[in-house]
């Protein structure tokens, strides 16, 4: 409206300078303008007519939203006529017009609308995927043009369409700024809305965005396990609870969640795993000596769960050590597991040499058939008294002095 | 035997047929990856477009209060960036009618329209030289995923000059109101859709500034650096005692000049402007006020180089507008000069778009333009505050020009350069002497005193060389240019050092 009184109030200073000017300039000027048209559509026939006492068939320059150019007049009935139907007719938007002629200073300008039939619904929506919860959103921008690609009047109105499950909506949205847009917010479900638009009878292609689920809330966790020995062989599989948001959709795939264990001694162990359907998984291996693990897990900066806490029990108290060739060979075991069966493969086991207080070396090895045996080389231990410290769950054993020869 | 022969005759085929394919597709991959350097992939993202300064118009966004989403002044900055770019090569279209550059900054539809037009206008043989000199954009709408951003850009101060078949026929200036919308592709802010909304014609309403004082005063350059006051030679001990000469001898201001591409073209250099501030506090102290006479060894004049010399021009005018010590602007000096080689109406037009830019920005001191004659000196009179020309005539006909001019022009009129060389030798054996050079400012500071005229005297020393750019490579030039001045080479004062003044 506000842009129609600005158009209006040109048009009386127009008026007003048109029919003051070739009275001011009076004999010079022979040329007078003989259409008063002030608005044209775009694409129609769009002629100035001037007559003219001069000799001369002076040249018009004029000038439209996008360029400038030159026009020669053709002559009809002692009228001058410039034809600007065609390129410099089809642009909407104000052309002004003026005489290349040293005594013609004869100027002005007319409006040209686009014209009032939409040929096509320019349109964009973004972002094309938004977050569940009514607070983010997307905005479907459309501009209706023309068939000369004109931006079509303001206030034009355009009705805009989106479904999402059962509910449909719409709304009749006015240009401005050559566009009608509208905010599309989220709804509490996850889930895909359509969009549509329309506007003087001629229909957009259909959009759609997804919605996605919003931020995950607070979970809980599980944990499961074969058996609750400290064999350092098992596996212990913790697992989420579906994760949902804060409106009961199941978080997107992949979320990451990170499982802290806090053991009994104060130290930090971590798993992680993704999302799928809402459930997050993760594996660690069982200790090799008895534990409490405190269990807590996070999704950073958004959620967490509950904590759990499980025990592991020791698989022995005591184990047999056998000492032979020069007591150069220590063999520990057999070690026996929880069921008194042999423990499995690759259970740690540590052996530290001392030279009275000075520690010579530690070796580790892991069992074979449920035995660890070292092998102490002569070049490294020279004859003479050591003491053997051996370690394994968690239980150390002490020989004090112990020969080597 | 045969068979040896017949299988070494094998061999040989065999090998040279392997030499041969290996010769041809060496050849082939050579060729190949020829043609396929020089391309490089990052291009294709535009993340290194180098910006050169090409076209800097005055530029005011109002107050961001746009409806969608809020911008940031990074993302301003771009589409400020690609919009002036739009605007450029559109200008560059229609000088040329080449479609050169326009793909980067309209989107497809958009830029039918600009070709439609330069295809008219190619079969009609015209041409468009036209710049924008100033824009007010305001952001009117900024989507939500930042592709799509509509501007409303009022008082567009465009000017215009029409060719038909290479003919100047007219020349406009209108200020316009557009609406422009934009759309983000491939990393280019591209306008889609261009609405010319209001149009009306320029004018320039210009106050004429007051000149204040008398003006008895002298073109300077130190003896040491003539036509380099600002560059390495620079010296403020050295224009210190000068100006405490000058001040001396009965003077009250000095005439200096500020070459254009030494202070950096669009980009002045903060150096300079810094050795230009130091000139002005010595001029301050010695109680001397200056002129400045801006665009120095500049001549292009083109209408896509406004915006630099704009720039140029503000960035100093706004800088020193508040110093005591100026006293007035000369925009240009002799263009008149130029209007040969550059045409005339490239030279007015860019003169009073340049007066209009200086008295925008400063609206306290006057500006006049120093014409290299006296009958150049009525043009642009009504644009000028004080009306200022060179006189190097007939000494005795100094007083008669001055109160023919006076006349006819109702705005002071100054003489801001006037002199005679003393240069007797090879070049010109029958050359002025000094004596004679001493009478000619004897003669010439009565008439100055008896009529009240306004005056500055060229120059205060004599050089020992001069620049190429100055006067040419001509020895008989050259020379005389050399001897102009009240003192000479040795540091003595000529005689007419006596007539330097009217006091």
């Amino acid at each position: 409206m506000n842009y129609k009184l600005t158009y209006l109030l040109l048009l009386g200073f127009f008026l007003m300078g048109s029919s003051f000017l070739p009275q001011e300039i009076g004999q010079t000027n022979p040329i007078i303008q003989l259409n008063s048209d002030l608005e044209f559509t775009a694409g129609d026939e769009i002629q100035l007519k001037f007559s003219s006492t001069s000799k001369t068939i002076p040249k018009l320059y004029v000038s439209n939203s996008y360029g400038s150019t030159v026009l020669s007049a053709t002559i009809e009935e002692d009228a001058l006529i410039y034809d600007l139907t065609g390129i410099m007719g089809n642009k909407s938007g104000i052309v002004n017009w003026s005489f290349i002629d040293s005594e013609t200073e004869l100027s002005g300008y007319f409006y040209i609308k686009p014209k009032a039939t939409v040929k096509s619904l320019e349109s964009y929506l973004g972002p094309p995927s938004i977050q569940a919860g009514g607070t983010d959103f997307a905005m479907m921008v459309i501009i209706p043009t023309d068939e000369l690609d004109n931006p079509l009047q303001d206030s034009t109105l355009v009705t805009i369409n989106n479904q999402f499950r059962v509910s449909e909506d719409s709304s009749e949205v006015p240009t401005r700024n050559f566009l009608a847009y509208k905010n599309i917010y989220s709804p509490e479900r996850t889930g895909r809305i359509l969009i549509g638009s329309e506007s003087l009878g001629v229909t957009s292609k259909e959009f759609d965005l997804n919605v996605l689920a919003s931020l995950p809330a607070n979970f809980s966790i599980s944990e499961r396990r074969n058996h609750m020995y400290a064999d350092g062989n098992q596996i212990v599989t913790l697992t989420t609870s579906e994760i949902l948001d804060d409106f009961g959709n199941v978080v997107e795939d992949g979320t990451f969640v990170e499982f802290f264990i806090s053991t009994i001694n104060g130290g930090i162990l971590k798993t992680s795993g993704a999302t799928i359907n809402g459930i997050a998984t993760a594996q660690i291996i069982h200790p090799d000596q008895a534990d409490e693990w405190t269990v807590k897990a996070f999704v950073k900066g958004m959620a967490e769960s509950n904590s759990i806490s499980f025990v592991f029990q020791q698989l022995f108290n005591d184990f047999e050590v056998s000492f032979s060739e020069d007591n150069r060979t220590i063999v520990v075991g057999p070690l026996k597991s929880f069921m008194d069966q042999l423990i499995p493969d690759g259970f740690d086991v540590d052996l530290a040499v001392f030279n009275g207080e000075e520690q010579i070396q530690t070796i580790n090895k892991q069992t074979l058939s449920g035995e660890a045996s070292f092998k102490l080389n002569p070049d490294i231990f020279p004859e003479g008294n050591y003491m053997i410290k051996i370690k394994t769950a968690g239980v150390e054993k002490i020989y004090k002095s112990r020969p080597l020869w | 035997m045969v068979n040896t022969n017949k299988a070494i005759l094998r061999v040989v085929l065999v090998l040279s047929y392997i030499v041969l394919i290996g010769l041809v597709v060496f050849g082939i991959s050579a060729l190949f990856s020829y043609l396929n350097t020089g391309a490089d992939r990052s291009n294709m993202l535009h993340t290194e477009v180098k910006k050169i300064d090409q076209y800097l118009p005055d530029i005011e966004w109002s107050e961001l209060n746009n409806l969608g989403r809020e911008i940031s002044q990074t993302t301003l900055n771009e589409l400020e960036n690609d919009y002036l770019d739009a605007w450029y090569v559109k200008h560059v279209a229609f000088m040329t009618n080449i479609e050169t550059g326009i793909d980067d900054y309209y989107t497809e539809s958009a830029r039918e329209n600009i070709f439609n037009i330069i295809a008219l206008n190619k079969a009609d043989s015209i041409s468009i030289e036209g710049t924008t000199l100033s824009h007010q954009p305001t952001l009117e709408f900024y989507s939500e995923d930042g592709q799509l951003a509509v501007i409303t850009d009022r008082n567009v101060l465009e000017f215009k000059r029409i060719y038909e078949a290479d003919k100047m026929v007219l020349e406009t200036r209108e200020v316009s109101t557009y609406k422009v919308l934009m759309l983000l592709e491939d990393g280019f802010w591209r306008i889609r859709h261009m609405v010319k909304e209001e149009v009306a014609p320029y004018k320039d309403e210009i106050d004429t500034v007051k000149l204040s004082g008398e003006i008895k005063g002298i073109n300077y350059y130190p003896q040491g650096s003539p036509w380099d006051l600002f560059g390495d030679y620079f010296d403020e001990s050295v224009i210190s005692d000068d100006f405490k000469l000058i001040k001396a001898s009965g003077l009250n201001s000095v005439r200096v000049f500020i070459p254009y591409e030494d202070f950096g073209k669009a980009n002045v250099k903060k150096e300079k402007l810094n050795k230009l501030k130091l000139l002005l506090d010595l001029a301050l102290i010695h109680d001397l006020k200056v002129i400045l006479t801006l665009f120095d060894f500049y001549g292009d004049y083109s209408v896509l180089d406004w915006t630099l010399n704009r720039e140029h021009a503000r960035t100093i005018v706004s800088e020193f507008k508040d110093h005591e010590a100026i006293m007035a602007w000369d925009l240009k000096n002799e263009p008149n000069l130029d209007f040969d080689s550059r045409g005339r109406e490239n030279v007015m037009a860019w003169l009073e778009t340049m007066i209009d830019l200086v008295k925008s920005v400063d609206e306290i001191h006057p500006v006049t333009i120093g014409w290299s004659n006296a009958g150049s000196a009525p043009l642009l009179k009504e644009n000028v505050d004080f009306v200022s020309f060179h006189y190097y005539d007939d000494i005795d006909k100094i007083g008669e020009t001055y109160t023919n001019l006076k006349t006819s022009i109702e705005k002071p009129v100054a003489i801001t350069e006037f002199g005679l060389s003393s240069y007797r030798g090879l070049w010109n054996p029958f050359g002025h002497s000094e004596t004679t050079q001493a009478e000619y400012h004897k003669i010439a500071q009565e008439q100055f005193k008896n009529l009240e005229i306004p005056y500055m005297s060229w120059t205060l020393y004599d050089f020992e060389d001069i620049p190429r750019e100055v006067v040419g490579r001509l020895p008989w030039r050259k020379n005389a240019q050399k001897q102009f001045g009240f003192i000479n080479v040795d540091g003595g004062k000529k005689e007419s050092f006596n007539y330097i003044s009217k006091d």
